[in-house]
């Protein structure tokens, strides 16, 4: 569905310092610094697929699904999606794709959504009867069939993103483009928006996920790209980002004994909160659980501990705090390309 | 293009809605909207009263010209103008990549998605002001109306590009809200009769910058002054709006999106 193959942005954008004789000289002379905010990447997304996206603050991974989307022109490099290219094809295309931004509204905030969701039937020139059936069958799914008619700023963020998604949805899609979908929601209000994208999902809808909330990835994706200062770092299933992980556990311990300085193979000190209650993290191919408990009992007398698999938050950790290759920068908090 | 006239009107009658949807501020900002536009006409109604006078140009004959700049604004500002004030807002924030999002061309779209019904207002004060214009001048003839109705058409194809001009500006300079001030300052030359412009001043505002084709040129058509001849300076106009067009393709080039 989406082949993409040694995509690169480089853009040009101007630095400024923050004092008054900096931005003094800015307003003459602008210094530019040339910026790679992605770097020959390549990866293939199949059709149903739900990928996630991820990478660090101004890893890139903005920039590279604007290119997929048509809005940005690559520098270099190649993508097809849904037989495509985003940029070159963009009204064929964006016509057969939806995205959802969590923090770009489509809505109209004066007036009820489904003033909204009739301008954009107008505007995708779907007919009466599909418009019908899919908004039927969409409002039933997430449960808004009286709210689309309430002004849109009367409505609540859970059922804001909620319209959000059928005005993303109303063309029906094959091809969807999540940014921050559960962004500022309350957990039930997370619930039934990754329910609603597991059911569209099964329905054949491939998803492309960009968040920062590591349970939407482990909830929804099945697998998981990371990029980081613009390249990929990782492209595999969820359960081999976990795998990265190796056999560590993430143990809290509390003791009768303080705990003086830990000098164990394969155990590594997370948080001391108290001198005898500590967060740890244990190996345990070097360091058995069954040897690990019988010394801490022994030496300390344990009084509980709680015991669970690392979080996916530790692998992400290492890997978004791999180090750029020389030369590159990350894509900072504007991205500065060009839409051709 | 069915396509684009359905979509056309379904985004006039949720934008219609959407204005609507705060009436007092519609009815305001349309009855300040027609009190402004009426400014200029009063100041000359003062000078022609106070004895001065546009040489060779009647009261009636120079109200005529305001108000055909006041009927084109009226027809342009809603549907071209709203997309200088919404390109602004869309660059700097990024939510331009919604529009590009949209299966339409990104022109249509943005014009589209500034679509501002306030600007009718100023129909009804160019309607009042072209009443009071012929109140006291002959009756055009039925041709006099049909050349005036073209060269019209061309003055609202000048004011869409200048409108095309300025969004496209603000994909370069973004965040750069003056540049309407800049359209204001140099179509404010439109509102007098071009002939008391040196000969220099008139063919610049005519061919170059068609100014003089927002309101002198369709108002001397309904005072009998039109030829065919005339009819041919709207190839000016037609000239201009694909230059501003063309332009504003060129410039999206330059569209930065915002950090995500």
């Amino acid at each position: 569905m989406i082949e993409v193959c040694g995509l690169t942005k480089t853009y040009l954008t101007h630095e400024r310092g923050h004092t008054l004789k900096e931005m003094a000289v800015n307003v003459i002379k602008r210094p530019m610094k040339e910026v790679h905010a992605v770097k020959d990447i390549s990866f293939t997304v199949e059709t149903g697929g739900m990928v996630a996206f991820l990478g660090p603050n101004g890893a890139g991974k903005s920039t590279t699904l604007k290119m997929l989307t048509g809005v940005l022109h690559p520098t270099s490099g190649e993508a097809t999606a849904l037989g495509f290219t985003p940029w070159k094809n963009r009204r064929e295309y964006v016509r057969r794709i939806g995205a959802v931004f969590g923090q770009k509204s489509q809505l109209l905030w004066d007036i009820p959504p489904i003033d909204s969701f009739y301008m954009n039937k107008a505007i995708y020139g779907v007919p009466d009867r599909a418009y019908k059936e899919t908004l039927d069958h969409l409002t039933e799914l997430l449960g808004v069939t009286t709210l689309i008619r309430k002004p849109t700023r009367q409505l609540s963020l859970g059922e804001r993103m909620k319209c959000e998604f059928i005005m993303a949805m109303l063309h029906r899609p094959e091809l969807v483009f999540l940014d921050e979908p559960t962004i500022g929601l309350d957990v039930i209000a997370k619930e039934n928006i990754r329910d609603f994208i597991r059911s569209m999902n099964q329905q054949g809808v491939t998803f492309i996920l960009t968040t920062h909330d590591l349970d939407d990835v482990e909830l929804l994706a099945r697998r998981v790209i990371v990029i980081n200062h613009g390249e990929l770092v990782f492209d595999d299933s969820i359960s081999a980002l976990r795998g990265q992980l190796g056999m560590r556990k993430a143990v809290r311990l509390s003791t009768e004994q303080p705990v003086a300085e830990l000098h164990l193979p394969g155990v590594t000190l997370i948080k001391r909160h108290h001198d005898r209650e500590l967060e740890l993290e244990i190996d345990v191919e070097l360091f058995p659980l069954k040897s690990f408990i019988s010394h801490i009992n022994e030496q300390y007398g344990i009084l509980d501990m709680a015991m669970e698999p690392l979080p996916i938050e530790t692998v992400m950790k290492q890997l978004y705090a791999s180090e750029p290759r020389p030369g590159s920068f990350g894509a900072g908090s504007r991205i500065a390309a060009s839409y051709r | 293009m069915k396509g684009l006239l359905t979509c056309f009107i379904a985004v006039m009658k949720t934008k219609l809605a959407e204005q609507m949807a705060y009436r007092s501020h519609f009815f305001l900002s349309l009855a300040m909207l027609i009190a402004g536009d009426l400014v200029v006409p009063l100041i000359t109604l003062l000078v022609y009263r106070s004895g001065a006078s546009f040489p060779g140009w009647t009261l009636h004959e120079a109200m005529l010209i305001q108000a055909v700049f006041t009927l084109a604004k009226g027809i342009a500002f809603p549907f071209f103008f709203g997309m200088v004030g919404s390109t602004l807002v869309h660059v700097r924030e990024g939510t331009f990549d919604l529009l590009l999002l949209k299966p339409r061309p990104v022109l249509f779209m943005s014009m589209l998605s500034g679509f501002d019904p306030d600007d009718f207002g100023r129909v009804v004060s160019g309607g009042v002001l072209l009443a009071f214009a012929l109140s006291g001048l002959p009756s055009p003839a039925a041709l006099d109306w049909f050349i005036f109705l073209l060269l019209f058409a061309a003055s609202v194809a000048v004011l869409a590009s200048f409108s095309f001009i300025m969004a496209a500006l603000l994909f370069r300079w973004v965040g750069s809200s003056r540049v309407y001030d800049i359209f204001d300052a140099v179509t404010s030359f439109g509102m007098y009769p071009g002939t008391i412009f040196s000969k220099a001043f008139q063919q610049l505002f005519t061919y170059v910058l068609p100014i003089g084709m927002i309101a002198f040129v369709p108002a001397q058509a309904l005072l009998g002054q039109g030829e065919w001849g005339t009819a041919v300076m709207a190839l000016a106009a037609v000239v201009f709006l694909l230059l501003g067009t063309v332009f504003w393709h060129r410039m999206l080039r330059s569209y930065t999106s915002a950090g995500g």
